[in-house]
């Protein structure tokens, strides 16, 4: 799906036009390419006073990936990134300095540029502590709002217990900081354990991986097959026989196998279970993309429109997953990403039953979450908001026109952006996320 | 590895061709084995394949093929396709779609014809050439298209045509050119007509179906039950792994699950018309012209071990048949039942030692008239050269899920089809399991073939 | 058979039909205008006619195979062999003193005899001679034989049986008994017949059984194709204004066509060395559809029958077959 209005503002005469009438231009995002810089400028690295040696870590980090670090900034700077550092604030006072430095060089940041916050989150810690800690996430979330020219904010949120140095927490800051994250804004994720390890090729984190991938014959489900055997896995397509031709087509182009299956069906996972064991051994990545929708106001809701949406979107992902934590097929460090919504988490009128399915796969996400860290694994969420696909191609033009507007970065999402997140999250230096729902939408007006 | 068997000997006490081999000890060949298939639904014709050219609907079926398997951009040993319907364009159809497929451009390939025998050839040859080791992996495969069939010129303006490209003067071209006439000019489309005798193949079978008296009945039932069959396999997801859509078709257009013995009663009989007994053959209990495509994935064990790939069965052997319909003294698609026997004799085995049989269901009456010969004494002992009778089927074990009748019959296409049906059944069944295919052809031809589980 | 009073006349080459045919108008209406319709059977000169050194053209056999679905091969087809002889018996029955007229004769049955098939490369001497009046209840008929011989081999002997509708066959003949002839309802000069009033009480009998192997799709334009290839120009083959002049609703296919075609129908089981005979029954109307049946002869018997009808009226349209000859 084009957006013209995003392509006209941005080129050419009508780009001018745009600029004289003061229309809001939309950024071309930032997206990643093979070969691209992680980011466009250097990074400076701002910290609380208890923060130095987390910075410091941080900062080490960052030179190992030959970034340009600073640890100052002035005004005139012109930056790709802000790290901020802020594990170590004590109370909401610690959090005027680094966030006022910040503020000092915002103007100079980068056309998709990023900020990066680092923080712990609040859990169990005193008053004063847990007050600066969730401040973070009111502030980040604002500043995220404030950024343009195709920049966002995010931040990273440290689990109890858990250290700087844990490979989530590189691997997090890295996506945030790449051009894989383009959509992802206002975004806090949570590192829960210092599981997981760094790859050895950044390029390819899933060589060797074997993936499955269901509704991969379109839209998002075919760019998360593209993008996960770009990062090196080799994947499983998955969809519905009457699907099947689109199938082929995504399962060749990546060098991958389809495989025609209903995920609705009983059989399900035992079909899914035999054609991984034959042809590759193991199963080590799972993404539940498969979804309908069959939007009717409650009012108007039969069963033929309710008891499909919810089969698909989150009876099939838990059976499915379910038997394959019984079974004995998955890798020794298994990755469950199913596909949420962000109509889950906010509610969309005439669409109960959707919302419930999505709602439905968040919690079977934090609820799975143990289980699969018992496997040594994880299981996490993305909610996609406003991306443009042949699904949202058929939302008439002017609620289209609005729906893609509605965030921070005032256009919809691409179906890879989705997939970026995804492949981040199955990837080895996401180990330490778990039970997570990631938002892909670019800071979509509603919910959080 | 039947080189030194009898050709005719009954009881065969020696290792029958399918159950040797396995390991290639290195005396006998080793064995050749299906992986898989994959077909695009079979369409009515002038339906929704009207535009797609025979390589078009080729490379549909492999890019499935291939898709199933993971062989993007592998390069397989050998490709083997056909059509019965070709356009001289096509004079290289197998590599011209491969070269169109995801496969590997360095995946050779070569065409066959056998008229409707031409997929189970192309399994055939590829099988051979596995067994030999000559190839480690091959893709069978066969495409027909009634929609898109070759139109010719009539012969004489052919004649003149060529005689024009050949004049160098412009006296000579002018004296080719006036010899034209308007009625020249009148196209000639391929006929089912053959060649020899000019009867439609329905009429042929009209015949052989009066001479046996094949009830109206009786071919009606079969019709029914393989529409029935093919459906309840559709509905079972049993083709979720052997098809693959095309043009939005996600299940073959000639398939009536709703229909009946009583539906099919009310149609008219289109063939023996005008032969002294009643005729009996509709359009329902025969075949109607489709369009449509399949692929048959054969592999040695070691190519399918090392990719992980499933075995389902082994093409255990192989035989041709013909008849000698001509001067009438066989039916036209009676081939099968002739060379069935010797099949069985020089495997050891007896008609009834199958799970399943596939008998392509070219006519309802094809099929009944195949089990009459085999059922008769006189035919069996006077025509077959048998001691007697080769006796009845378990008529439950015959085209379990739906034949020809009920999934359409693009010509070449029909093999490939049955192959891999066959090849998936006997794994679900169990090791040992064995299955006997025909395929009948113009012709008075017939490939017929041995399946076992892998 | 060639006894020694016989007149040989040898022509320089196989006479073009067309100027045959201008003679056997004007030598028809001679006889027509003499009235002399009684033959006897001493009438028939003692000539034969002898083109030496025939040899076939590539491209007249291929055209003739492909028209008749022979193979191409380079032995001349026996009915090709027919269509190189039929210019030389034409010639003699349009001699002065030839008893009976070329126009209206009627092809009622022809047997061929060939011991061995000619090559493309041979070059064969033909000779035709006239044999043989019989009584006909239609009139008289005569047998056209004609002759190949390769160097000093007889290898295909021709017998055409043509019937003069109309004349009658002295009483004092030494040859009284009729030849038993299938019906000749293709008489041109008795049209209600050829059109199938006459003889539909035999259509019931004569389907009985009759199971066709075959059949042939006839167009219109195969009467002027297999004139073409022959020379027949006979317009009520090419014609369908002639036909109806000569009392058929269409112009009517060629009987040695449709036996060429019963003969290639049988193919290559006839082997080399063998005798084919063809009863001519009712014409066959272009265009039409024939049913055709060819089987192995019953029992003992060697060789093949065949049978062509129409599967519309179940007539009748040839009757034969073909035998191996020793």
């Amino acid at each position: 799906m084009t957006d013209t209005y995003l392509n006209l503002v941005n080129t050419g005469f009508t780009k001018t036009l745009a600029q004289r009438l003061g229309l809001p231009r939309p950024a071309v995002l930032r997206r990643h390419r093979p070969g691209d810089p992680l980011v466009t400028g250097p990074v400076l690295v701002v910290h609380d006073a208890g923060s130095q040696a987390e910075a410091d870590a941080l900062a080490e980090q960052l030179l190992g990936w030959d970034l340009d670090v600073h640890r100052h900034g002035n005004r005139d700077d012109r930056f790709g990134a802000i790290l901020v550092v802020l594990t170590g604030a004590q109370a909401p006072a610690d959090l005027g300095a680094p966030l006022l430095t910040t503020g000092g060089v915002l103007r100079g940041l980068a056309p998709g540029g990023r900020v990066v916050t680092v923080s712990r989150a609040p859990g169990d810690a005193a008053p004063a502590v847990a007050a600066a800690r969730q401040g973070i996430d009111g502030v980040l979330r604002s500043l995220a709002k404030e950024l343009r020219r195709g920049a966002t904010g995010n931040g990273i949120v440290l689990g109890d217990g858990v250290e700087i140095d844990a490979p989530s927490v590189a691997g997090t800051l890295r996506f945030l900081l790449s051009g894989r994250s383009a959509f992802v804004d206002g975004q806090l994720l949570t590192i829960g354990s210092g599981a997981g390890e760094l790859p050895a090729d950044w390029e390819r984190p899933l060589e060797g991986q074997v993936a499955v991938v269901t509704g991969a014959a379109r839209g998002i489900g075919a760019e998360i097959a593209r993008t996960l055997a770009r990062d090196g896995a080799t994947v499983v397509a998955v969809d519905v026989p009457a699907a099947g031709d689109a199938l082929a087509a995504v399962a060749n182009e990546v060098h991958g196998s389809a495989l025609q299956l209903d995920v609705t069906r009983e059989d399900a996972a035992e079909r899914i279970t035999e054609h991984v064991r034959s042809r590759h051994g193991q199963l080590d990545l799972v993404i539940h993309n498969a979804g309908i929708l069959r939007d009717k106001l409650l009012a108007n809701m039969k069963p033929e429109t309710w008891d499909p949406v919810l089969a698909v979107n989150v009876t099939a992902p838990l059976r499915i997953t379910q038997a394959l934590l019984d079974g004995d097929q998955l890798g020794t460090a298994p990755r469950v990403v199913c596909l949420a919504s962000t109509s889950g988490i906010a509610g969309n009128r005439g669409q109960t039953n959707y919302a419930a399915s999505k709602a439905g796969v968040i919690g079977m996400v934090r609820a799975s979450a143990s289980a699969l860290e018992g496997a040594g694994g994880t299981i996490n969420a993305v909610a996609p908001g406003f991306i443009e696909t042949d699904m949202t191609a058929r939302i008439p033009f002017a609620t289209r026109e609005v729906a893609r507007r509605l965030n921070s970065l005032q256009q919809g999402g691409q179906p890879r952006d989705v997939a970026e997140a995804i492949a981040f999250l199955v990837s080895p230096q996401a180990g330490g996320v778990n039970g997570q729902v990631l938002r892909v939408c670019g800071q979509n007006m509603v919910g959080q | 590895m039947a080189a030194a068997r009898t050709p005719g000997s009954q009881t065969s006490s020696g290792p029958t061709p399918g159950s040797t081999g396995a390991g290639g000890d290195g005396s006998s060949p080793r064995r050749a084995v299906v992986v898989g298939g994959n077909r695009i639904p079979f369409a009515r014709s002038g339906g929704p394949y009207v535009r797609a050219s025979n390589q078009d609907m080729l490379t549909a079926a492999l890019d499935g093929l291939v898709a199933r398997f993971g062989l993007a951009g592998e390069r397989v040993g050998e490709v083997a396709a056909g059509a019965v319907l070709k356009h001289s364009k096509d004079f290289n159809l197998a590599r011209e779609s491969v070269l169109g497929s995801a496969l590997s451009p360095e995946t050779p390939a070569y065409d066959v014809q056998q008229a409707c025998a031409t997929g189970m050839e192309t399994v055939v040859g590829l099988t051979n050439k596995i067994r030999l080791g000559q190839i480690e992996s091959g893709i069978a495969g066969g495409v027909d298209s009634t929609s898109d069939a070759p139109i010719v010129v009539s012969d004489a303006l052919r004649t003149i045509l060529l005689d024009l490209s050949r004049a160098k003067t412009p006296q000579q071209k002018l004296k080719a050119v006036s010899r034209i006439r308007p009625g020249h000019l009148a196209p000639s489309a391929p006929t089912t007509g053959e060649p020899r005798t000019g009867l439609s193949m329905g009429e042929h079978q009209a015949l052989t179906t009066a001479a046996m008296g094949i009830t109206r009945e009786a071919q009606d039932e079969l019709a029914a039950a393989s529409h029935h069959r093919l459906a309840a396999a559709y509905d079972d997801g049993f083709f979720d792994d052997l098809l693959t859509p095309y043009r939005g078709l996600t299940r073959d257009a000639n398939l009536r699950a709703d229909t009946s013995v009583e539906k099919l009663a009310k149609l008219k009989p289109v063939f023996g018309k005008h032969l002294e007994t009643p005729a009996t053959m509709t359009a329902g209990n025969s075949t109607p012209l489709s369009d449509g495509a399949s692929t048959v994935l054969l592999a040695s064990d070691a190519w399918a071990a090392e990719r992980g790939l499933p075995v389902l069965a082994t093409v255990v052997d192989v035989e041709a048949g013909a008849v000698d319909f001509a001067h009438g003294r066989d039916g036209l698609l009676m081939a099968g039942a002739h060379a069935v026997p010797r099949l069985l004799a020089r495997n050891g085995l007896s008609l009834q030692d199958f799970d399943y049989y596939e008998i392509h269901e070219a006519f309802a009456a094809t099929v009944l008239c195949n089990l009459a010969i085999w059922e008769s004494e006189e035919y069996c002992r006077e025509r077959l050269g048998l001691d007697g009778a080769l006796g009845s089927i378990d008529r439950s074990k015959l085209n379990v899920h739906g034949s020809s009748l009920a999934a359409g019959h693009p010509f070449a296409a029909t093999g490939g089809r049955i192959v891999a049906t066959l090849a998936k059944q006997l794994t679900a069944k169990g090791p040992g399991s064995r299955g006997l295919i025909s395929v009948c052809a113009a012709g008075g031809q017939a490939v017929v073939a041995i399946l076992e589980a892998a | 058979m060639r006894t020694p009073e016989v007149e040989v006349v040898e022509l320089d080459a196989v006479p073009a039909l067309g100027g045959l045919y201008a003679r056997g108008v004007a030598g028809s209406a001679r006889a027509a205008a003499a009235r002399r319709r009684t033959v006897r059977p001493d009438d028939l000169p003692a000539t034969e006619l002898l083109v030496r050194g025939v040899r076939a053209e590539v491209e007249h056999l291929s055209t003739y195979q492909h028209l008749l679905g022979e193979t191409g091969q380079d032995a001349l087809p026996a009915g090709f062999v027919h269509v190189l002889a039929f210019p030389v018996a034409t010639a003699l029955m349009v001699r002065p003193g030839f008893p009976l007229p070329l126009l209206g004769m009627v092809h009622v049955a022809n047997q061929v005899e060939q011991r061995r098939a000619v090559r493309l490369d041979e070059e064969m001497d033909l000779r035709v001679r006239a044999q043989d009046l019989h009584a006909h209840r239609s009139g008289v008929t005569v047998d056209l034989v004609a002759e190949a011989w390769v160097e000093e081999e007889l290898v295909w002997t021709g017998t055409s049986t043509y019937l003069a509708k109309g004349h009658h066959l002295a009483p004092h003949s030494a040859s009284t008994d009729p030849t038993p002839l299938p019906s000749p309802d293709n008489l041109v000069s008795e049209p209600q017949g050829a059109l199938g009033t006459r003889g539909s009480d035999t259509r019931s009998e004569e389907g009985a059984g009759r199971a066709p192997t075959g059949q042939w799709r006839l167009g219109g334009e195969v009467g002027r194709r297999y004139a073409a290839v022959s020379g027949d120009q006979n317009p009520i083959h090419t014609s369908a204004l002639a036909a109806k002049a000569f009392g058929f609703p269409r112009a009517i296919a060629h009987g040695m066509y449709t036996a060429a075609r019963a003969l290639a129908d049988v193919g290559p089981a006839r082997g080399e060395a063998f005798v084919w005979h063809v009863q001519f029954a009712k014409p066959v109307v272009l265009p039409s559809t024939v049913a055709v049946r060819v089987a192995r002869a019953d029992g003992e018997a060697e060789g093949f029958s065949f049978e062509a009808w129409s599967p519309r009226s179940g007539r009748t349209h040839l009757t034969g077959g073909v035998s191996p000859s020793s």
